[in-house]
């Protein structure tokens, strides 16, 4: 009796330590896997003030002598002001584009009868064998043609109709319930009413997470802005990225530039995640399925 | 699917809602792609001014070309890397994420970031941070280690370290899918194992990952055809294909045979390939979806 309540003192008394010192290991790996993640933008962020001669020293991790000069060199000598502004118009007409466009795709597709629905999804959803390196020849040869080089058409265009974004809104339209539809259409409201007064007010969540998901992935491109914009003033800033490796100075690459570039070429993107991560993660999670 | 009466009838008026996104898909990717497979069977010369009908000579000069074959073969290993080392870290991350008791949602943010993290900063980034001779990581490494990190000139570090870039940059999209897939696991599930003592190791492969099958085998396919399509920028501005071909990705090598060489025949011959890939991929990923939705 004696030694079975001693014992079960003891244990009360190891469990919650030792749950603690569980949790304690958790937080130590979480802490530990998330700084080696962030670890090379914190570096980039210092070296970013650093100065070429600073730069140079290899183990001169401080703050160096530029502090933010090096970002208004990047915007301003090295035209990263101009190529932001582009990648911002590029991806925000991509966003809208294709939010719009799959909308109206997916009402037809959830609210109308009509023949072959099946096929004509399918259509649609078949699109996703063909990412851009699949068709890159053709379509450079076609922007050609169309005489849409250098033009904000061509590197938004392609991009504004999606198998991905028509399938969400679609899985999302089909788990409205079925006696709101009615009730509006015993009201006799026209589809356009339908989509903008019932349907888009229910989906704002879905619509920001598309939005974020297109946003970061128009962001991204690089490839083909690469090869059809070939006039620089009119580039995206991830190619942009690409000319300031050229940049030196008395034959020294100035990495503390391409620091600050790099770093500005990420904080739209990654500002969106932060703001708007829980309509992303509510809509990643459907889109696996 | 909902059973229920659609209530519109109107044909033209669903025409003209699906025009606009037909008429985007038809223009820049279906007719692209199909021409891309009749160009194929050409041949441009003269700067793309005359085109002739070659048939499949351009598939026969890839398929006996021993840089096509080594960039082939380096692709596939390549895929494989990002695949396994994308997979392990991120399981690794989100199941800690997964088991944390206090601040998991501000832990989760600090996880994920790198899914807006663009390649081509990821590449600007490492490609100084890990800079054979002014490195910051690469000094620290070395003395660590002893050894001399010299990817500018050696082939296998060099795709090392892209591998490794390509990694970090994907473990955000990871680990969302997988904390979102142990998080639907039933509790009940999770506690008698715990009662039945077993550790959390064991729990992981034992339970945990057998029940995340259905997201993993997606995420192998997602990642495989991020290694082979999205990895443009980390070469292009890492190592141009080298040092000695060692990084010379199918991708890069479609840009430079068709952009740089304007061998259009032959890059398209390339694109079929991948085009290929890419429908094998999806097929497996319907396959095997559709094989766990009749389990369920």
């Amino acid at each position: 009796m004696a030694t079975s309540s001693t014992s079960e003192s003891t244990l009360a008394r190891l469990l919650p330590e030792d749950v603690d010192a569980e949790q304690a290991v958790i937080h130590g790996g979480l802490v530990l896997s998330i700084f080696l993640m962030g670890l090379p933008l914190l570096l980039a962020l210092i070296m970013s003030t650093q100065n070429t001669t600073e730069v140079y020293q290899v183990t001169n991790v401080g703050i160096g002598s530029e502090g933010l000069s090096n970002y208004g060199t990047v915007l301003g000598e090295y035209n990263f002001g101009q190529y932001m502004i582009n990648s911002v118009v590029m991806s925000i007409i991509i966003v809208v584009g294709k939010v719009t466009l799959s909308l109206f795709a997916a009402l037809a597709l959830v609210y109308y009868r009509f023949p072959y629905e099946r096929a004509v999804f399918m259509f649609i959803l078949l699109t996703l064998l063909l990412p851009v390196p699949v068709r890159i020849v053709p379509l450079f040869d076609l922007m050609a043609r169309l005489g849409w080089g250098n033009t904000l058409m061509a590197i938004t265009g392609p991009y504004i109709a999606s198998a991905t974004a028509v399938f969400l809104f679609r899985q999302h339209f089909m788990a409205i319930p079925a006696s709101l539809v009615e009730n509006a259409h015993l009201d006799g409201v026209g589809p356009l009413t339908f989509l903008w007064k019932v349907l888009i007010p229910m989906s704002k969540g879905m619509i920001a997470g598309v939005s974020v998901i297109t946003f970061i992935y128009a962001w991204n491109q690089y490839l083909w802005p690469l090869i059809i914009m070939t006039d620089q003033s009119k580039q995206v800033v991830q190619v942009g990225l690409r000319f300031l490796q050229a940049a030196s100075q008395s034959g020294l690459t100035r990495w503390g530039i391409i620091m600050a570039g790099a770093v500005i070429a990420l904080l739209p993107p990654l500002a969106v995640l932060i703001v708007l991560h829980k309509p992303l993660l509510e809509t990643l999670a459907i889109q696996q399925k | 699917m909902p059973e229920f009466t659609k209530p519109y009838e109107s044909r033209w008026q669903a025409f003209l809602l699906l025009l606009p996104t037909f008429a985007v898909l038809i223009a820049f990717l279906y007719y692209p792609g199909v021409e891309t497979f009749r160009l194929s069977l050409q041949q441009t010369i003269l700067l793309g001014t005359r085109k002739t009908f070659v048939g499949l000579d351009n598939y026969v000069s890839l398929f006996t070309s021993s840089a096509y074959h080594w960039s082939f073969a380096i692709s596939v290993a390549f895929a494989a890397v990002v695949v396994i080392g994308t997979l392990a870290a991120s399981l690794f991350v989100a199941y800690l994420l997964f088991q944390v008791d206090v601040g998991s949602s501000t832990y989760l943010i600090a996880a994920i970031w790198p899914y807006a993290l663009p390649t081509a900063v990821a590449a600007s980034v490492l490609l100084f941070l890990l800079h054979p001779s002014l490195g910051i990581i690469t000094f620290v490494l070395e003395s660590l280690t002893g050894t001399s990190l010299e990817w500018f000139t050696n082939g296998p570090q060099a795709f090392a370290i892209v591998a490794l870039v390509a990694i970090w940059k994907q473990l955000g999209y990871n680990i969302i899918f997988m904390v979102a897939a142990l998080n639907n696991i039933p509790e009940t599930l999770t506690e008698s194992a715990k009662l039945d003592g077993v550790g959390h190791l064991k729990m992981l492969y034992r339970v945990y990952v057998p029940l995340m099958s259905p997201t993993l085998v997606f995420l192998v396919v997602m990642n495989t055809i991020y290694a082979f399509f999205q990895t443009f920028p980390l070469v292009d501005l890492m190592t141009s294909g080298g040092p000695n071909e060692a990084t010379n990705l199918l991708i890069f090598k479609l840009y430079r045979d068709a952009f740089e060489f304007s061998n259009l025949g032959l890059a398209s011959a390339e694109s079929v390939v991948l085009f290929a890939i890419v429908a094998i991929l999806m097929y497996v990923q319907l396959r095997l979806s559709e094989s766990y939705t009749t389990y369920a």
